[in-house]
């Protein structure tokens, strides 16, 4: 029996040796990061003696006691404010950044969702033809329309405007599919039952079939606004005036003004990264439950 | 009503909206995008209509008579001082081939022009397509959109000549070659570890699915950090190797490892979440295939390669056709830490021809052909997956 008992454990202990060795790589940029952010640029001692603080010391000299200390300056929240002050857009950007992932979130919800259920349950003429046609243009890069939505821009002065930057994104092809492929999946009893009490299509689609697709609707939500809050290339092309930046923008601005100051160039990425973090760990599920669905289609 | 008619014209109006952008922003672009692979597409001049001028200044300068005194000479001397070639190419402003200017001066109604200069009719800021579609008598349609010139495949053929371009799609290959099969086979043996009997599942999914959430903007920023000269990086390994003899690496500015150090960033912050897509692939095999292979005594080893990785093939095309996608295309990272124009990829090259050195033209051609060559690889891939099992 412990002869068995044994050889059904070591999978196991090796699974947690790769398991948690590998938590620990995730996790260690990170935690560095996060260690440098909270970090002062300088500090003044109890005598009054301001110092310079060195991020690349060695060893970092971390103590949790009696105060939360490294690089022998104690451990303060005050970068994060003043990230505000060093680059006074940034605030801006934040703005700019809400504006854009909750214009195309609310976009793509609405668009999207009526496209996939049309394209999941509706007949009408052509169908086929343009279910073949978008699932062909997925194959195709994104370099490719990236000049031309630029040039379309510029034409109709719409290149440093929230509108230039929302539009062209304002549905998207992989979020017609997944909620395609939700509304496949969902029970049709549902729709034939008010049907047949003389719900009219539009009536149904807003009152039953809506309200009951939000676990579809959600992924979907959570997934448009994490890739528009760190989308970069589109951005970086439309946005050529520094107040019309995204905080994926902004940040190689700092990086080229600011490239001593690591302290802020962390407090910076850790800032616009707790957002995410924050909707992950409220939705996991649907972060998950959506991977799956698409891998699933694939 | 029919049921069926209205069951249509719903369906219309449904798919509407993301039928016309996608017709608008995805085809339309598509097509201009092989367009301009055939001409050299130049946005410099393709804005140049569109500047406004003030016709007043630009006269003055060509017949060197002021807007004042105009009504002191007649049209005849006037028009022995103007020259509307000269006036156009050089005191407008517009560049003009020799096509052009054989229409200038055909078409040009400079007497009309001359004489509302001399009255004083004319804007004091006019748009150059305005203004050209008013005082050319025909062929005004010439100055009022800019049509880049046909150029047939001398874009495709200047590829041959730039090593840019040899560059930046090797270092595409080469990232994808390296990335792609060890962030899939990562994300396998994380997905095998994480489906065996173990607490805190959820735990390790969320730690690993990090990453993907994180910008690629804040992890080049956090990776910089790590990888910069007195890094961690480099302290960690000289406190380990420095008695071998182990010296600080510049890793983003050595050539040589650059892109390297950027390939070991992608596989760490893409195999997690890869793994999820595996994790749900394994949960769906039976496990009373993996109890009848132990029955007949195969080990471990040979139940993974000879159960898990072929169940697992639709996950394994999804993933790798996905990794490489995605790696063909880097751009971020390449924008944020690399300084060496021999580690570009070929993203960063079209971005950069695009953008910053206004070659349009010859940009778009490259898009074409990272097109062919992703669409060649993802083909290829299928194909090649579905033949080994």
């Amino acid at each position: 029996m412990a002869k068995k008992s044994s050889k059904k454990s070591w999978p196991v202990v090796i699974s947690y040796i790769i398991l948690i060795a590998y938590a620990i790589a995730t996790l260690f940029p990170f935690t560095w990061a996060l260690l440098v952010s909270l970090t002062p640029v300088t500090y003044t001692d109890a005598d009054g003696n301001a110092h310079g603080v060195n991020i690349f010391d060695w060893p970092p000299n971390v103590k949790l006691f009696p105060r939360p200390s490294a690089f022998g300056a104690p451990l303060t929240f005050q970068n994060y404010k003043l990230i505000f002050e060093v680059v006074p857009l940034y605030g801006r950007w934040l703005l700019n950044t809400l504006i854009y992932a909750g214009l195309l979130t609310i976009g793509n919800l609405l668009l999207d969702a009526l496209g996939g259920y049309a394209f999941a349950r509706l007949k009408f003429p052509l169908k086929d033809m343009w279910f073949t046609l978008f699932l062909a243009t997925m194959m195709v890069p994104g370099q490719v329309t990236l000049i031309p939505q630029y040039n379309m821009l510029v034409k109709y002065g719409l290149v440093n405007t929230y509108t230039g930057m929302f539009l062209p994104k304002l549905t998207n092809i992989f979020g017609l599919f997944l909620m395609r492929q939700f509304f496949l999946n969902f029970p049709k009893e549902l729709e034939e039952a008010a049907r047949i009490d003389g719900s009219g299509i539009l009536r149904t689609y807003f009152t039953i079939v809506l309200p009951n697709a939000m676990p579809g609707v959600s992924a979907l939500a959570i997934y448009t606004f994490l890739g528009a809050w760190n989308d970069f290339q589109w951005p970086l092309i439309i946005a050529s005036r520094k107040e019309m930046y995204t905080l994926t923008v902004g940040l190689n601005f700092f990086k080229s003004s600011y490239y001593t100051y690591w302290q802020y160039m962390m407090a910076a990425s850790i800032f616009m990264t707790i957002p995410m973090i924050i909707i992950f760990l409220s939705f996991q599920k649907q972060f998950i439950e959506t991977g799956r669905a698409v891998a699933v289609k694939g | 009503m029919k049921h069926r008619t209205k069951e249509a014209i719903v369906g219309y109006v449904f798919s509407l909206p993301i039928i016309i952008t996608v017709l608008v922003f995805t085809i339309y672009p598509i097509i201009t995008a092989f367009y301009y692979s055939v001409t050299d597409y130049q946005p410099l001049e393709a804005r140049k209509f569109t500047y406004t001028f003030n016709p007043y200044e630009s006269l003055e300068i060509n017949t060197g008579i002021l807007k004042e005194e105009a009504k002191d000479y007649t049209i005849d001397q006037m028009l022995e001082w103007f020259d509307p070639v000269t006036f156009v190419e050089i005191d407008v402003g517009v560049n003009l081939s020799d096509e052009d200017k054989e229409s200038i001066r055909k078409n040009f109604d400079s007497l009309n022009l001359l004489s509302n200069y001399r009255e004083g009719k004319l804007p004091t800021e006019i748009k150059i397509s305005d203004f050209m579609m008013k005082y050319m008598k025909s062929d005004g349609e010439r100055f009022a959109k800019y049509r880049p010139k046909f150029v047939g495949l001398d874009n495709f053929k200047q590829m041959f000549k730039d090593t840019y371009f040899y560059t930046s799609i090797s270092n595409a290959f080469l990232y994808s070659i390296v990335v792609v099969p060890i962030q899939t086979l990562l994300a396998i043996i994380l997905a095998v570890a994480a489906n065996s009997k173990i607490r805190g599942k959820n735990l390790f999914k969320s730690i690993f699915f990090l990453p993907a959430i994180t910008s690629s903007a804040a992890l080049s920023m956090i990776f910089w950090l790590i990888y910069s000269k007195p890094g961690i990086l480099n302290q960690v390994l000289l406190s380990l190797f420095g008695r071998f003899g182990f010296q600080p690496i510049d890793y983003l500015n050595e050539p040589g490892i650059a892109l390297f150090a950027i390939m070991l960033m992608n596989i760490w912050s893409t195999a997690g979440y890869f793994m999820v897509t595996f994790l749900a692939g394994l949960q769906d095999i039976p496990s009373s295939i993996y109890e009848a292979a132990m029955i007949d005594g195969a080990n471990g080893w040979q139940t993974f390669w000879k159960i898990t990785m072929p169940l697992l093939r639709p996950q394994i095309v999804f993933v790798s056709i996905m990794g490489t996608i995605g790696c063909m295309q880097v751009f971020d990272q390449i924008y944020f830490l690399i300084k060496n124009l021999r580690n570009i990829t070929i993203s960063f090259y079209i971005y950069k021809n695009a953008f910053e050195y206004g070659r349009m033209g010859y940009a778009s051609a490259l898009a074409v052909v990272l097109f062919a060559i992703i669409l060649a690889l993802s083909l290829i891939q299928r194909k090649v997956v579905k033949e080994e099992y």
